[in-house]
């Protein structure tokens, strides 16, 4: 059963075309990643699927509903309440330390919740680090932060930008291990990144260039 | 934790640990509201402060005796109940009286009045020696000091006489050193009028006939005729025509009338058994303001009341320091008191006295006005620094699913958490500024309006939500998105 899938998606800005008729479909539960060139159309693809943006023509299906005619009202909620976003610069609110960064996504979704805030850090294995602020952590630390801060809503997707793109092997690899356990729980994971090991780890790979599905890879050594 | 709660602490987390920036902010709101509660402040006081600087120049409300009714010192004190006592700078009572120098043969007005007062009414009176404080002293007017040639320390002696009025139906005593008048009917009703003066014994000493309603080469004689007239001197009252002196011949009714007006005078006295009084005084002071005050004599009310032996007022002068509706509420309340009293508002004071208030008051509203806006400026400056500087969080914020509500009430919260910060100091740190401007421009303190913190702060927080406006309009339009390109 698809939770994304997109349609004849097009989206020009004047004479460029920054996504040419792209068709794809992510199944519930599925890890897919996104490659290509810098200005394939990665970024647009990542702002449409992430309720940012909207195409210039064709269907955007999330979860069974067409996102490409909201409104941005309307599309701030279904980000709220559907999908967990982790950046390549992990972009926490500076002044709050790690675990009011993680309450800051509980806040504009329900309830903040401190208890549940620090079990989700030790998660990712930073509850000892929770009154900390951002200044205070390394970049590794931060981005484990903002998974932690991605998946306290319980999204059906996290949609994660070049995640591991400021981070060293270690702690690519942290990274890499939280989103296999998030896989192996059945959340539905969507990873743009231009590093082929990175792709590796997801079970699909797909390629863009020059705004097109280039070609569909799919990871033979997955899950070995 | 309640959405409040955590909406308190990512502000208060946001302005304690962003400080630096956050307190130009602050500063700029303490600073305005300092100014703002300081002039407000001023504003309030300055009519009180600007009041006592115009009761320097003289009395605003003057309190007469109704017609037929009289001023004392009685009914000058219900008059005063009307006025609320920390409203009343000073009430001076003054009796005008001549009276005679002895040793000038001179006679010079005389004001009894009270001279704790009289420096409380007419500040701008100086005096060169001391004002009175013992009974008999007085002070000299400068006009009388230098026609007489009197010095501080100087005793003169003052003498009071009563004066006679005539009245009919009056009896036979008589009273020495009085000055007399009467009058008769004379030839054809026609009215003869005499003036005389009695001697230590009672007898005539001078006298005077005006004759003129009576024939003139007949009756008339009787004013000119100096055989006649020195007969009356030396004979006492009552005088007879035939046995004391002769009428003046073909004017016998004429003559008659002079004799009866005569023994009518000498009749006035009764009642008044008054004799003329008088006492040394010494001159503590000599008067000088340049103006009228310099040819009169000033004694206590209660020297001239021993002389005169009533307790008489003729106007009483007031210094009130209120503006000039409440003078004319004070002034009707007079009026329509029983005291009989009435009272009336020397226009040349407060008329000015609320025109330069009127423009005083005008300037602080100004500058005021241009204190918060220039404060907005800043403070919407400095937000709108805020925004560009957090960018990045506020997409961040977006891109985590906040509405444009959240964010709005997110840099409100801020913006009017510091202007109630900023109120608060600058309300305190106002009255402090209120109280250096009073001591060192009105020369006196002011004393501090509670309620004036709570607006303050109100104010504060108005000015930092209004000034936060435009900066948040910024902010919301935001693109969440600008998170996900890697900047």
């Amino acid at each position: 059963m698809s939770l994304l899938e997109l349609k004849g998606v097009s989206k020009i800005y004047g004479d460029l075309k920054a996504l040419d008729n792209v068709n794809i479909h992510v199944d519930k539960g599925e890890w897919v990643a996104i490659m290509g060139p810098s200005g394939s159309g990665k970024s647009t693809m990542m702002n449409i699927i992430g309720c940012m943006d909207k195409p210039s023509t064709g269907e955007v299906l999330l979860d069974g509903v067409d996102i490409s005619k909201e409104s941005s009202k309307a599309l701030t909620d279904i980000r709220r309440d559907k999908i967990g976003l982790v950046f390549q610069q992990f972009h926490m609110v500076n002044y709050l330390t790690a675990v009011e960064n993680v309450m800051v996504s509980q806040y504009y979704h329900s309830m903040p919740d401190e208890e549940e805030a620090l079990e989700a850090l030790g998660r990712v294995g930073l509850r000892e680090r929770a009154k900390h602020l951002p200044s205070q952590l390394s970049g590794g630390e931060q981005q484990r932060v903002c998974v932690a801060r991605a998946l306290i809503n319980h999204p059906e997707l996290i949609l994660a930008d070049e995640p591991t793109g400021n981070l060293d092997e270690a702690n690519e690899n942290i990274v890499l291990d939280l989103f296999r356990q998030l896989h192996d729980e059945g959340t539905t994971l969507i990873v743009v990144t231009h590093d082929p090991e990175v792709a590796e780890a997801a079970q699909r790979t797909i390629v863009l260039e020059h705004g097109r599905v280039a070609r569909e890879v799919i990871n033979e050594n997955f899950g070995k | 934790m309640s959405k409040r709660k955590m909406f308190l602490r990512m502000i208060t987390a946001s302005l304690l640990r962003r400080r630096s920036r956050m307190l130009i902010a602050l500063l700029s709101i303490a600073i305005g509201a300092t100014i703002l509660s300081g002039l407000v402040t001023i504003y309030y006081d300055v009519p009180r402060q600007m009041g006592a600087q115009f009761r320097s120049y003289g009395a605003n409300m003057i309190l007469l005796a109704k017609e037929g009714e009289s001023l004392t010192t009685d009914t000058l004190q219900d008059a005063l109940s009307v006025i609320p006592e920390d409203q009343l700078v000073g009430a001076t009572p003054y009796r005008y009286v001549r009276l005679d120098m002895t040793s000038r043969q001179q006679s010079f007005t005389t004001a009894g009045t009270d001279f704790a007062e009289v420096q409380k009414t007419s500040p701008y009176f100086s005096v060169e020696g001391e004002y009175p404080q013992a009974a008999e002293e007085i002070l000299l007017g400068k006009e009388i000091a230098d026609t007489i040639g009197a010095k501080v320390g100087s005793y003169i002696q003052l003498t009071w006489r009563p004066v006679v009025t005539v009245h009919e139906n009056a009896s036979d005593d008589w009273v020495p050193n009085a000055k007399l008048s009467g009058s008769a009917e004379g030839f054809n009703a026609g009215i003869v009028v005499v003036e005389a003066t009695l001697d230590d014994e009672g007898k005539i000493a001078t006298l005077e006939i005006d004759a003129s309603s009576q024939t003139p080469e007949i009756g008339g004689q009787v004013e000119t005729d100096r055989n006649f007239i020195s007969r009356f001197i030396g004979q006492s009252l009552p005088v007879s025509l035939g046995e004391d002196v002769d009428a003046v011949s073909g004017a016998t009714i004429s003559s008659q009338a002079v004799v009866d007006a005569l023994n009518n005078a000498r009749s006035t006295a009764k009642g008044s058994a008054a004799a003329e009084r008088s006492g040394y005084f010494n001159v503590t002071g000599i008067l000088v303001t340049g103006g009228e005050e310099e040819s009169y004599i000033y004694m206590n009310l209660k020297d001239l009341e021993g002389l005169t032996n009533d307790n008489l007022l003729d106007v009483a002068e007031l210094s009130v320091s209120a503006n000039a509706e409440q003078l004319e509420e004070y002034a009707k309340a007079i009026d329509g008191s029983d005291a009989g009293i009435t009272a009336r508002l020397v226009k040349r004071v407060t008329r000015s006295e609320t025109a330069v208030l009127g423009k005083l008051q005008a300037l602080v509203f100004l500058v005021t006005v241009v204190v918060l806006l220039l404060t907005m400026i800043c403070v919407s400056t400095t937000m709108m620094a805020v925004v560009s500087e957090r960018r990045r969080e506020i997409g961040l914020r977006k891109a985590l699913g906040a509405p444009d509500s959240s964010i709005r009430a997110e840099f409100l919260g801020e913006g009017m958490f510091l202007g109630g910060l900023g109120g608060l100091l600058g309300g305190l740190l106002g009255f402090v500024f209120a109280q250096v401007v009073s001591v060192n421009v009105f020369g006196s303190s002011i004393t501090f309006q509670p309620l004036l913190l709570p607006i303050t702060l109100l104010v504060s927080m108005l000015i930092a939500a209004v000034s936060c406006l435009l900066p948040i309009k910024r902010a919301v339009a935001i693109d969440p998105a600008l998170v996900l390109k890697g900047e």
